[in-house]
């Protein structure tokens, strides 16, 4: 070690210059440690320095400019050597031997030193080097002040590579106020105004570079390991008793050394890996101008050195342009920093506030490392954010042709990670976004496998998303077509239909490219004419659609009917009690019967039956209700209502199995975006509908033939009374049953069938033009921005979907699914067919013993002596000995003649006709209501239905 | 598969319009002369199952049963261009070839001498069938054959199957101009009476409108058999086209006669059709307008009715299902019904539901069609009294005559008197007093107008 010294030594002042390192030195670790035990003994060994340079400074000698040389190549060289030393520290010493001959400058004087906060170095110098004297040997040089007792042992060590990899790993120089007395430069007072020019024209070189000078210090309040100090920039102040002429020139230039260290620190600060490749690409880009701005200070030194007329007013207007661009990224740092919050404090309070500072020092110690991110609540300026600040600034600043080109330049540059990311995106599918700062969010959790059980389309909505602060203006107008664009891809390519291998070529690689907009939008045509493609050709959506249509809608029903046929027994128990293995082994052979419809139909294998032990009305009772559904959102409320829940299954115990019955319908991947669990919740309110009407047509239908063919029923009887009753009977059923096929022929020829074929048509609409474009790119993706793709389908997948769920929605509001007034009163009507359906057999029985003919123990005089109009002789005759041979074969089991019985099948009879009219008319009222409020083709219902009720007035009155 | 039905053929009319009916279907249904399914029948959609079954070798055959006293029709199907569709089990002749001698009891007497022969054969039928819906007669109601084994077929597939739909096309005499039968009074009546104690859908065809259609359309003055029965046959076609294109509804054969037949004692229906062109006649192929709207006013004109009643003022229908078949528009449709409803082309009864039900089916993909609409109408109609009242008014004046029921009297059924015409006509005499109560507007309650005929 020793026989480097004077390498060490040049290492240490090399080191101290480079003191701004914006690093806490509390996480000192025992390899810096060590680095440092071997620059104190040099350090001290240095402090000679300053005598020699007592003779110099007044002359402004040629030490002076070697001096000066010095922090320009180790400027230089340091960022070179920290770039490839991450962890050789005999590579330092190697660089930092081209300057061993550089004189100490004196970087630290000896002051009053007050600041809190120097303590943070005193507390790092070790009590071991305090022998050594060497300070106060030459303090009596000096001005003597009391700092002589505390010895001047700055120290400097690396510190531990932070995620910034270019970011310098010295430990902060000690403030130049710090310093002994000893150190101290003369009083300016003193000197001559020559002297003070060239004293002033040595000191700005250092300050240039962000380093005190001897006369130039940083103000007072700012503290180098601050790293809220660094990024707002060192305020540099003169020492007093300056030449004003030359104060005022060197005070205009002291703000461009400012804007340097300000902006030295925030390439550090930024480049470090949280704040994301954008950023990184800016503080390269910026690292490229501040290495053009150190070799301008590098020349302006030499002009120092060699040009002795170099002047002061020489060098203000050589350092003008340079600072106006400084000034710029100066700003633009400053308002990324004050987006991320790390000026904030700054902004608000003036920088002499100490308390806050304090204040920020003890959260900074508490949180440990000093990270923009552990400012509690603080967010990141990054990726797109960090593009539109730029974007903004070049529209506003476009009227400056040179900050238009810096701002150009900085934006192009940072640019490029962002564009790469759209490319992958927009070509691939794919997100490559370590740092979150791209257009688009991905979240990994929400995975297509959970589609299974993905009742608000969670998957397709929220996997992707915009991060809408963080939009790029570029990209503002377009954000939706990136989204879709790349979502598109993603779902080709989770199905295998894009080639990754192949590489994109000839696309915009910054923002820009004048193709830019081109680029998004001819890669949102590819991608959604090769997803419109996969899926109406490959996969065959229109098949699905139709498949789905004859499972829910039954729009040929005759499997459907013989499955109800065949499971009648099944679905007659409670809904608890019903076998869904059987039904389902039933629906299985029903639907493989040859000559069906669906033994056609390749996909049946998906189609299964299961139990939802809520009932209908129920069920949409609670959906209507806990969204509101109102005209604008019909259906909206499916979303939010997800589970059926078994909770309220209790109160659904007497629910038959017809009422609980519905169909599952499963649907491979990309088909399961269009076919979600959303859309097939709605299928399956559809088919319960639909499938109560038919219930209740076929019990209607059964409860005719048993009218028909009953013999009670169609006995004449002699009674006219119980004939009459039986007419009555007779229409009630039958308007029962119109009002049942006449709105099982709305629900399905005006509702869903035009709907279904407008959404047929418009399936189509999005195939024609999607397909011819597709396949003509299909083969060479890489010519896939060629004139064929130009031209857009005129659908998008989106779109498709979207027009499904209208579809599913505009059925369900006008099956008055949505209603909750609707619902209400529908639900009456039917319970009373339903109910007096299922009394057919009672009534029949009762029929038996009502009619004085077919009893048993009823007298043939009272059937011959009948006083039925218009029968003949003959005919009595005839049915007389009908009515014995009936009686005869009755006479076991039959019920005895009850004259009173008719009186009360009367009663029953009105209230069924009262209760049927009476809803019907409150259903027809409401529909006619709503006809004309919101949902217009309910008119046709109204003309169909008030066809039910005909008569019926009639009859009640 | 569910939802079979079992044609009856009966007697020489009722044989002619069913092979005619058959050669229909198969060519609906794509399937060729030997049963099996033409090369360019692979569309689909249709439902074969519901009238033919397959064999072993999967040819096509008809669930039907052909039946005759004499060979004559029997024959000529059975050498016909169709003969090999028909299972040859099915085909029942009269042993002695000798007929009915268009006297009812003599078909009567006869079908019960040979039921069990006749039995045996339906119940083998019914029992290849899953789920048999039911029966479909057809035969006229005029002659000995279709009319006496007919009636004699109703009560005994009633008794069998008490809970099967009986569903008949019944040609009726052309009781205008008489006929080529004298005796077809007595022998209507006698069938009337089962077809409405035993019957659960009746399908009136008149004979003589029939002729009138024909000879009307087809621009011949003297319409053949076979023309006439090329219009039953497209009738029948037509209405059980929605069981064989099954779509949202009206999939079962019971689903649309319930609707129609509201109370069951009216449960005569009348059928129109339109347009109607013979395709081999090429006079028929006249350019017309097919729109929905069209097609329905003209299924109500009455001179498109196969029935030729003269009805009243006050009757009025009592049901109305119109099957449309072709590229039919729901809108259309609804539009339709609308206009007919405010122009009060349809008068219904006053007590019960009035309203058009529509059945939207398709057309078969095989046949080509010269119109875009076609349309049949299933009405039930009060005016078809007035064809019973003739019936009736014909009988009795033979009656009072006495004429020709030496014939009669030597069959079994009058073995122990007249009683049976009797009984018939009080059958009858019923069913007219019923259409026409139920033209009153207090057919279900006596106070709701004038005191009225049920008191």
């Amino acid at each position: 070690m020793s026989s480097s010294s004077n390498n060490a030594r040049s290492s240490n002042t090399h080191g101290e210059r480079r003191m701004t390192v914006p690093h806490l030195p509390s996480s000192a670790r025992p390899r810096a440690m060590s680095g440092r035990d071997i620059d104190n003994d040099d350090d001290n060994d240095e402090w000679d320095a300053p005598a020699l340079r007592k003779p110099r400074s007044p002359k402004g000698s040629t030490s002076p400019r070697r001096a000066v040389s010095g922090p320009y190549r180790s400027v230089d060289g340091g960022s070179n050597s920290s770039r490839e030393r991450r962890a050789e520290r005999i590579n330092v010493f190697k660089k930092e031997s081209l300057i061993m001959r550089t004189r100490s400058p004196v970087k630290s004087f000896d002051d009053a030193s007050y600041r809190p906060d120097k303590k943070r170095e005193k507390d790092r110098s070790r009590p071991g080097t305090s022998h050594r004297a060497a300070p106060n040997s030459f303090g009596a040089g000096k001005r003597d002040y009391e700092g002589s007792q505390d010895p001047w042992n700055p120290q400097v060590s690396l510190i531990p590579h932070t995620t910034a990899p270019l970011a310098p790993r010295i430990t902060i120089a000690p403030l130049a106020s710090d310093a002994p007395q000893s150190l101290q430069p003369p009083h300016l007072n003193q000197l001559s105004l020559a002297a003070q020019e060239s004293a002033m024209l040595e000191d700005l070189t250092f300050v240039f570079m962000g380093f005190e000078g001897q006369y130039i210090r940083f103000a007072n309040n700012y503290n180098p390991s601050e790293d809220k100090d660094r990024l707002a920039g060192p305020e540099f102040r003169i020492l007093s008793g300056l030449d004003p002429s030359l104060r005022d020139l060197t005070t205009t230039m002291l703000k461009m050394a400012t804007h340097y260290s300000a902006i030295e620190a925030f390439v550090d600060v930024q480049s470090r890996e949280e704040f994301g490749a954008v950023n990184h690409a800016l503080c390269a880009a910026i690292r490229k101008i501040l290495k053009d701005y150190l070799i301008l200070v590098a020349q302006i030194e030499h002009q120092i050195f060699t040009n002795q007329n170099f002047t002061l007013h020489q060098l203000h207007l050589y350092v003008l342009p340079t600072s106006r661009v400084l000034s710029e990224l100066y700003s633009v740092a400053h308002e990324i920093l004050r987006k991320n919050s790390l000026l904030e404090e700054d902004l608000e309070d003036s920088s002499d506030e100490f308390d806050d500072v304090e204040r920020v020092l003890e959260s900074l110690r508490e949180g440990g490392d000093l990270g923009p991110g552990n400012i509690p609540g603080k967010k990141i300026c990054k990726g797109g954010g960090v593009l539109g600040l730029l974007t903004k600034r070049l529209a506003s600043m476009s009227g400056d042709p040179a900050a238009r080109d810096l701002l150009t330049t900085l934006l192009r540059e940072a640019s490029r990670p962002y564009m790469d990311m759209l490319n992958e995106w927009l070509h691939r599918g794919g997100i490559r976004d370590p740092h979150g700062e791209f257009l688009i969010r991905e979240q990994k959790s929400i995975r297509r496998e959970k589609l299974e059980e993905d009742y608000t389309d969670e998957y397709w909505e929220k996997r992707y998303t915009i991060r809408e602060q963080d939009i790029p203006p570029q990209l503002e107008s377009a954000k939706e077509k990136v989204l879709l664009a790349g979502k598109y891809l993603n779902v080709v390519r989770e199905c295998g239909g894009v080639d990754i291998s192949k590489e994109v070529k000839d696309i915009p690689k910054t923002f820009d490219d004048p193709r830019f907009l081109e680029n998004v939008n001819a890669a949102y045509a590819y991608a959604n004419a090769s997803l419109l493609n996969l899926l109406l050709t490959t996969h065959a959506l229109p098949a699905r659609l139709r498949s789905l249509k004859h499972y829910f809608f039954l729009d040929r029903s005759d499997f459907f009917s013989y499955f109800l046929e065949l499971g009648a027994s099944e679905l007659k128990k409670p809904a608890r009690g019903v076998n869904v293995g059987k039904l389902q082994s039933l629906l299985d052979l029903v639907l493989r019967q040859p000559g069906s419809v669906a033994a056609q139909d390749p996909f049946k294998e998906d189609v299964k039956v299961q139990m939802n032990e809520v009932s209908l009305t129920k069920w949409l009772m609670r959906v209507v209700s806990v969204s509101g559904i109102d005209q604008d959102a019909p259906g909206g409320g499916l979303d939010s209502y997800q589970a059926p829940a078994a909770l309220s299954a209790d109160e659904d115990k007497n629910n038959t199995g017809f009422s609980a019955l519905e169909l599952d319908y499963s649907v491979p991947f990309p088909l399961s975006l269009v076919i979600s669990r959303k859309t097939v919740l709605r299928y399956q309110l559809l088919f319960r509908y639909l499938l109560s009407l038919r219930h209740l047509e076929a019990l209607l239908v059964n409860c005719w033939i048993d009218h028909n063919m009953d013999r009670s029923w169609k006995h004449k009887s002699s009674n006219p009374r119980l004939e009459r009753w039986k007419r009555r009977a007779w229409t009630l059923r039958a308007r029962m049953l119109v009002f049942v096929q006449q709105l099982l022929y709305f629900s399905t020829a005006e509702v869903i069938e035009p709907n279904w074929q407008s959404l047929m048509a418009r399936l189509d609409d999005g195939r024609e033009p999607g397909s011819a474009s597709t396949f003509g790119s299909n083969g060479n993706t890489g010519s896939r921005n060629g004139a064929a793709l130009v031209k857009q389908p005129t659908r998008t997948v989106d779109e498709l979907m979207q027009d499904h769920v209208d579809f599913l929605d505009t059925c369900l509001k006008e099956c008055m699914l949505t209603n909750s007034k609707l619902l209400k009163i529908h639900s009456k009507v039917m319970t009373t067919c339903t109910m007096f359906a299922t009394y057919t057999a009672y009534l029949s029985r009762s029929l038996v013993s009502a009619d004085p003919d077919l009893c048993a123990g009823s007298s043939p005089a009272l059937s011959s002596s009948s006083s039925r109009p218009g029968s003949s002789a003959a005919h009595s005759h005839a049915n007389n000995n009908n009515n014995n041979t009936n009686a005869n074969l009755n006479a076991n089991n039959a019920p005895t003649y009850d004259p009173h019985r008719i009186d009360k099948l009367m009663d029953i009879l009105v209230k069924y006709e009262d209760n049927f009219s009476r809803h019907l008319k409150i259903l027809l009222d409401a529909l006619n209501y709503y006809a004309a409020t919101e949902t217009v083709v309910l008119l046709g219902l109204c003309a169909r239905l008030s066809a039910a009720t005909d008569g019926g007035g009639a009859s009640a009155t | 598969m569910p939802r079979e039905i079992i044609t009856l053929q009966a007697g020489q009319c009722g044989n002619s319009v069913g092979s005619q009916f058959w050669q229909q279907l198969c060519q609906e249904h794509g399937i060729s002369q030997d049963g099996n399914l033409e090369d360019f029948a692979t569309e689909g959609g249709d439902r074969k199952d519901v009238f033919f079954y397959q064999s072993d070798d999967t040819r096509y055959i008809p669930r039907a049963i052909l039946l005759d006293f004499e060979p004559r029709v029997i024959h000529g199907i059975q050498t016909g261009s169709y003969k090999n569709i028909y299972n040859p089990e099915n085909f029942y002749v009269g042993k002695d070839g000798v007929g009915a001698g268009n006297n009812w009891a003599a078909g009567y007497a006869t079908g019960e001498t040979v039921h069990e022969e006749i039995m045996e054969m339906i119940d083998r039928e019914a029992d290849g069938s899953d789920s048999l819906e039911g029966f479909m007669l057809l035969h006229s109601i005029a002659g000995g054959t279709g009319s006496g084994l007919g009636s004699f077929l109703l009560e005994k597939l009633n008794d069998r199957f008490p809970k099967k739909l009986i569903q008949t096309y019944s040609v009726f005499p052309d009781s205008q101009s008489g006929g080529d039968v004298v005796v077809h009074p007595y022998n209507s009546l006698l069938a009337m009476r089962r077809l409405a104690q035993n019957a659960d859908a009746v399908t009136v065809l008149d004979n003589g409108a029939l002729s009138r259609i024909a000879a009307d359309r087809l621009h011949t003055s003297e319409p053949s058999f076979q023309q006439t029965n090329q219009l039953v046959s497209t009738v029948m076609s037509a209405s059980t086209a929605p069981l064989r294109y099954p779509g949202y509804m009206h999939n079962d054969l019971v689903g649309i006669i319930a609707s129609l037949i509201p109370t069951p004692r009216c449960h005569f229906l009348m059928t129109s059709y339109t347009p109607f062109t013979g395709e081999n006649v090429e006079q028929a192929k006249t350019v017309r307008k097919t729109t929905v709207l069209d097609v329905m006013r003209r299924l109500l004109q009455p001179k498109n009715r196969m029935v030729s009643t003269n009805p009243g003022k006050n009757s009025c229908y009592i049901s109305i299902l119109n099957v449309i078949q072709g590229e039919a528009d729901p809108t259309d449709v609804h539009k339709s019904l609308l206009r007919i409803r405010e122009r009060r082309l349809a008068t219904f009864i006053p007590w019960g539901p009035a309203s058009i039900q529509v059945a939207l089916t398709k057309k078969s993909p095989y046949i080509p069609m010269s119109h875009r609409v076609s349309g049949l109408m299933l009405a039930n109609h009060t005016g078809i009294a007035a064809l019973f009242k003739r019936i009736v008014a014909q009988y009795d004046r033979l009656r009072k005559r006495n004429a020709f029921l030496e014939q009669y009297k030597k069959e079994a059924p009058f073995a122990e008197g007249l009683g049976e015409f009797d009984e018939a006509r009080a059958v009858v005499h019923d069913l007219i007093a019923e259409y026409e109560a139920a033209e009153g507007i207090d057919y279900l309650d006596p106070d709701a107008g004038k005191e009225g005929l049920g008191e």
